[in-house]
């Protein structure tokens, strides 16, 4: 044996994990090599003092209860928040998954049918009566379907473009002092509304 | 979470579905109690393993209060993923793996390079210590101050390894960690395990003959 190959297999030997074939023929080596044999009595003092190393700390009591209170913390949210199928039994949640997938292959089957609709490059009806009435555009044929749904346009249409506070112009914004109070909404009415039927001022809670 | 002390898994349940060996290691068998929601088994889970946890993130990150906030992510971390833990390995295997890992990451943030190594001996330390204080293992105050003295650049040195070196020495001296848990809570073969052990020893018997 090589004495670089009885170095490599001195640890493993004295924490017991090496093979009995290489323990052998390690010891047989060590009988032999006066080097080895200093440099395992090394190995074996470090191993030793490495272990003879205090191995637990003194774990402060703010430690342990700051360690408490993020577990607290956690369990209150898993409370709070279950995954998405947790509460669902497991047989249920794969059956309605199976059940979504068939009908989205379903769907997919269905839409490639769609496809192969008549377009108005290619009338599926030729003659007189398709040439005169242009087939509907796809896009219409598919949200009758309720397949498709409307694409959702890049940009925001015009009146909104132009009236940015369009939206603070909504009653229920304009009357959101209002809402304070529920005695308020008992006894208020919106501005876009027609007061009392007398035009009387509604009484006030304040 | 339940009350202290309100569910209890008897016996049998953990037989069923753990290994005989696995269902003998007390760790286990507080697992699947905090598996099934007892906050006790968790509290006697940290109070058991936290001193060693802590010991071994101070080794491994230099710092005292890294090491506190590791020891805590590492039980957190317990809690949180306690329901993919399956007896079939050790509880310990799997905590220092948690713990290693963890380790690790802190070890890899850039920010690490600002920080103050514990491990570097300073005129401050002297004067927050004090005088040495007497050895009462040593036969007499030198080589009392002596065997202070190796410990203390047994530390350094061993702070000083390579991470993974370090950690492979470490796992196997704690609590008689077998190469086949460090090499599976450091991602390894056997094999990669002894090589580091075998490095790790080689390093420290270096910095052990230029103290001698």
């Amino acid at each position: 044996m090589r004495c670089g190959r009885a170095q490599e297999w001195m640890a493993a030997a004295l924490d017991g994990e090496l093979s009995p074939r290489r323990r052998r023929a390690l010891d047989r080596h060590l009988t032999t090599c006066d080097v080895c044999r200093a440099d395992f009595a090394d190995t074996d003092r470090v191993l030793r003092s490495v272990a003879a190393l205090p191995m637990e700390a003194t774990v402060p009591t703010a430690l342990e209860q700051a360690t408490m209170r993020r577990v607290r913390v956690a369990a209150a949210e898993e409370i709070e928040r279950p995954t998405r199928w947790g509460w669902w039994p497991l047989p249920v949640a794969v059956a309605a998954m199976a059940s979504v997938a068939l009908i989205a292959v379903g769907l997919v089957g269905r839409s490639g049918n769609v496809d192969t609709m008549p377009t108005a490059t290619a009338p599926r009806v030729a003659g007189p009566v398709a040439t005169a009435v242009p087939p509907a555009p796809p896009k219409r044929v598919a949200r009758a379907e309720g397949r498709t749904p409307a694409p959702v346009p890049n940009e925001p249409p015009p009146q909104l473009a132009n009236a940015p506070d369009l939206f603070m112009e909504l009653p229920i914004l304009r009357n959101m002092e209002k809402l304070e109070h529920f005695e308020a909404i008992r006894t208020t009415t919106l501005d876009d509304e027609p007061a009392t039927p007398g035009g009387e001022e509604p009484p006030s809670n304040g | 979470m339940k009350t202290p002390g309100e569910s209890v898994v008897p016996a049998e349940a953990v037989s069923a579905d753990v290994p005989a060996s696995a269902a003998a290691d007390p760790d286990v068998a507080l697992m699947l109690r905090l598996q099934t929601g007892d906050e006790t088994a968790f509290q006697d889970l940290f109070r058991k393993w936290s001193p060693r946890v802590l010991q071994y993130t101070r080794r491994f990150v230099g710092s005292d209060a890294l090491a506190e906030e590791l020891t805590q992510d590492v039980f957190v971390q317990v809690f949180r993923f306690r329901n993919r833990y399956r007896p079939q390995s050790r509880f310990a295997t799997w905590l220092f793996t948690i713990a290693t890992n963890l380790s690790l990451n802190e070890l890899r943030r850039p920010e690490r390079h600002l920080r103050v190594d514990l491990w570097e001996k300073t005129d401050a330390d002297d004067r927050r210590e004090g005088p040495p204080l007497p050895d009462p293992h040593a036969v007499t105050a030198e080589q009392g101050a002596s065997t202070r003295e190796l410990a203390r650049r047994l530390e350094a040195a061993v702070g000083a390894l390579p991470p993974k070196q370090r950690a492979a020495l470490l796992l196997s001296r704690f609590d008689g960690l077998a190469y086949r848990d460090v090499a599976e809570a450091l991602g390894c073969s056997e094999g990669a395990v002894k090589a580091l052990l075998f490095r790790a020893t080689q390093t420290l018997k270096r910095h052990l003959h230029e103290f001698s």
